[in-house]
């Protein structure tokens, strides 16, 4: 019964250029207008908090002071390490880095008898974090090194006009060491591949599930429920159709961004794969879930425009969550979007092991049960008068 | 097992409410092995309710309905049964073959029979030649057709059919009526509600006439016309000029039973008789001896519109 209504679902999609069209290549073409636009750094927002930790390798008052200043900007938000009682190293803010707990690291060192220095540990998804907080730290940097050139110049009471050394223009210079992605060979596309995917898992599964209304319609589901055919094989064939349908699009839209923009999908495909399986099916069960909501496919088709592009807009596809406030960000975890893609950036971006993986899957599939769940409980109305 | 003396569907008492509306008030009525049975009714008389009680569709608040004896609850009973609905519940965007495969599949014919199946229906249905053109661009006709094979590919034992020509030209009605003939041979019985009154005059063996949620006539034609209108057959007569008086006729046990019809002014009039070969020579008799000739004579024998009209009132029902 289950492969029927699967085959039932197959056969009409063949049928349909249309759906095929805006199943398969749709979301190629906003994907690599995305890639590329994105791809190529340009496009930056407002400039919410950054989240970073600061590592004092100096350890002099100067230095104290310095990030003591810094942590009064209320661009910057500092984030515990996981032992606040010892100082933080350099390898414990690159492992945040990569965890995605903080994306600079600031690293403040000074030799005996030189000015302070300074360098950036970045995750460079965030093009525009870096930037901004290495001005930051360079400002802050020449203001510590100018009072402590200025407190030297009192101590050996020299005349202050011929001992002042000439400025050295790129002596505050903050370099920013990329800790992320500088064996990637094109990182961030699989971040925008990943955001365009789920926003088009959830247009399909929206769409696909719209069939259940059509069939509603006219009557074909009042037929189909007089036969062998119960309510609850329906849905469950409908939606292994859907997940089904939902994984190999993500798959020809990786396949795609490793073949044109060079996404590294081999080298990540446990991962991957665990993932699109998991999204899949909560987009799926979600799209259910709406068309058994609506009364009528028109309706389905306004609510589920609006609904989508919220999600994914506030979860994290159409623009990168970095760059919204902190508000918005925990906001967007209302979204699957924002755990899905989560997800893949745990897989493609942090190269995190896939055991790390289990917040996002549990949420999804939470998720996709529980919208399956209450898509089968509204269904009941359809199931007798 | 089906046992030959037990009815293919006994209903009894059926009743069904929705909010405070009766749609079925205890409906009494039995579909025998073999038979075909037209169900009449006005519209929002009940009759899709029934059906889609007889379907599963809907739960009955009171009542009984058995399946060549069993209660229709039981398991695998609702197998005997056939749905032909009233709208064209198909896929218009998969072909004849697959909506003929998807529909047997779902009414559980075995993937074995598949095939031999969906041939048959192919055949049945005249659209080999089409199996694997999309249902949507089919005429009205064709897709009739389809829709009703897509009811009938489990075989079963009765097929209710929920107004199965609508929309449909006189051939096409000709030609289903033709499929389901090949059905009741093979032994299917046959439940049909429609509104055509002519084709449940020739098409059935009984009528039942279900109106405001109750049966109210059961039967043969015969026996429904014996019952209300009568065997006498309706005569409307033209003459070649306006009557000046009414135009005396004798009855036929003798001239003591004289009565008069038409009217003064008037050149066509109407009247009833009992007997077409003796009254008839006797209404043109009367006609010719009051110095008129007949222009113009048609003869109505009473038909299931009289019956059903006289049942049911001219009232619309909508």
């Amino acid at each position: 019964m289950i492969g029927t209504v699967i085959q039932i679902s197959l056969r009409r999609l063949v049928h349909s250029r249309a759906e095929l069209v805006l199943t398969f290549v749709v979301p190629i073409a906003f994907f690599s207008v995305f890639a590329l636009i994105f791809g190529n750094g340009i496009g930056s927002g407002t400039m919410p908090k950054v989240k970073v930790v600061a590592v004092d390798l100096a350890a002099t008052p100067a230095s104290g002071q310095m990030i003591t200043s810094l942590r009064t900007n209320e661009g910057l938000r500092f984030m515990a390490s996981e032992n606040p009682d010892q100082p933080l190293t350099t390898r414990q803010a690159t492992r945040m880095i990569r965890q995605g707990v903080v994306t600079i690291g600031i690293i403040v060192k000074q030799s005996d008898g030189h000015p302070m220095t300074a360098e950036l540990l970045a995750d460079a998804s965030d093009q525009v974090a870096g930037q901004v907080v290495a001005a930051m730290v360079s400002r802050e940097m020449a203001i510590g090194n100018a009072k402590q050139a200025a407190q030297q110049q009192r101590v050996v009471r020299r005349p202050p006009v011929e001992s002042v050394a000439p400025i050295d223009p790129l002596a505050n210079t903050v370099p920013i060491i990329d800790v992320m992605g500088k064996d990637k060979t094109n990182p961030v596309v699989s971040m925008y591949a990943a955001g365009i995917a789920v926003m088009f898992l959830l247009f399909g599964a929206t769409g696909g599930g719209g069939a259940l209304l059509e069939e509603r319609e006219n009557t074909t589901l009042d037929r189909l429920l007089s036969t062998q055919l119960t309510m609850d094989q329906l849905l469950l064939g409908k939606w292994f159709y859907l997940s089904g349908l939902g994984f190999v699009q993500v798959c020809v839209m990786f396949l795609w961004g490793q073949l044109i923009f060079g996404v590294d999908l081999w080298g990540h495909l446990d991962g991957f794969v665990m993932m699109t399986v998991v999204t899949s099916g909560a987009a799926a069960a979600f799209g259910l879930f709406l068309a058994t909501l609506c009364k009528t496919r028109g309706q389905l088709n306004g609510l589920s425009v609006i609904l989508v592009l919220t999600m994914s807009a506030l979860g994290g596809s159409m623009v990168p969550r970095y760059l919204m406030s902190a508000k918005m960000r925990e906001l967007g975890l209302w979204t699957f979007n924002a755990w899905a893609l989560d997800g893949y950036d745990k897989v493609f971006w942090r190269d995190l092991p896939v055991e790390t993986l289990w917040p996002q899957l549990a949420v999804l599939m939470g998720a996709g049960v529980a919208f399956l769940l209450v898509a089968r409980a509204l269904a009941i109305r359809w199931e007798f008068d | 097992m089906i046992q030959a003396d037990v009815p293919a569907l006994e209903i009894t008492e059926l009743r069904k409410t929705y909010g405070s509306l009766e749609a079925l008030r205890g409906v009494d009525f039995q579909l025998h092995q073999g038979e075909r049975l037209a169900f009449l009714g006005p519209n929002g008389a009940g009759k899709t309710t029934l059906i889609r009680c007889l379907a599963g569709r809907t739960r009955p608040t009171h009542g009984k309905i058995n399946v060549f004896g069993l209660p229709i609850e039981s398991p695998g009973v609702r197998n005997a049964l056939g749905l032909v609905p009233q709208d064209l519940a198909l896929y218009s965007d998969l072909t004849t073959r697959e909506n003929l495969t998807v529909f047997a599949r779902f009414h559980g014919v075995p993937r074995r029979n598949l095939k031999e199946r969906v041939q048959w229906a192919l055949q049945w249905t005249g659209l080999t030649d089409r199996a694997g053109e999309l249902v949507g661009g089919f005429s009205g006709g064709m897709k009739r057709r389809v829709n009703l094979a897509c009811g009938v590919m489990h075989r079963p034992q009765v097929i209710l059919l929920d107004e199965p020509t609508v929309g449909v030209d006189p051939q096409s009605r000709e030609r289903l009526f033709t499929m389901l003939d090949d059905l009741n041979r093979q032994g299917a019985s046959i439940l049909l509600t429609t509104h055509h009154l002519d084709e449940a005059q020739q098409r059935s063996d009984r009528i039942v006439i279900l109106d405001q949620g109750q049966v109210i006539a059961d039967g043969t034609i015969d026996q429904l016309v014996n019952r209300t209108v009568g065997p006498s057959r309706l005569v409307k007569v033209r003459v070649d000029r306006p009557l000046t008086a009414p135009v005396w006729i004798s009855g036929h046990t003798g001239p003591q039973h004289l009565r008069q019809v038409g009217a003064a002014g008037q050149d066509r009039f109407e009247t009833r008789i009992d007997d077409v070969t003796t009254d008839i020579s006797r209404l043109l008799d009367a006609i010719r001896n009051s110095g008129y000739l007949v222009s113009d004579m048609e003869v109505q024998a009473p038909s299931l519109h009289h019956v059903f009209l006289h049942l049911t009132g001219h009232e619309l029902r909508d």
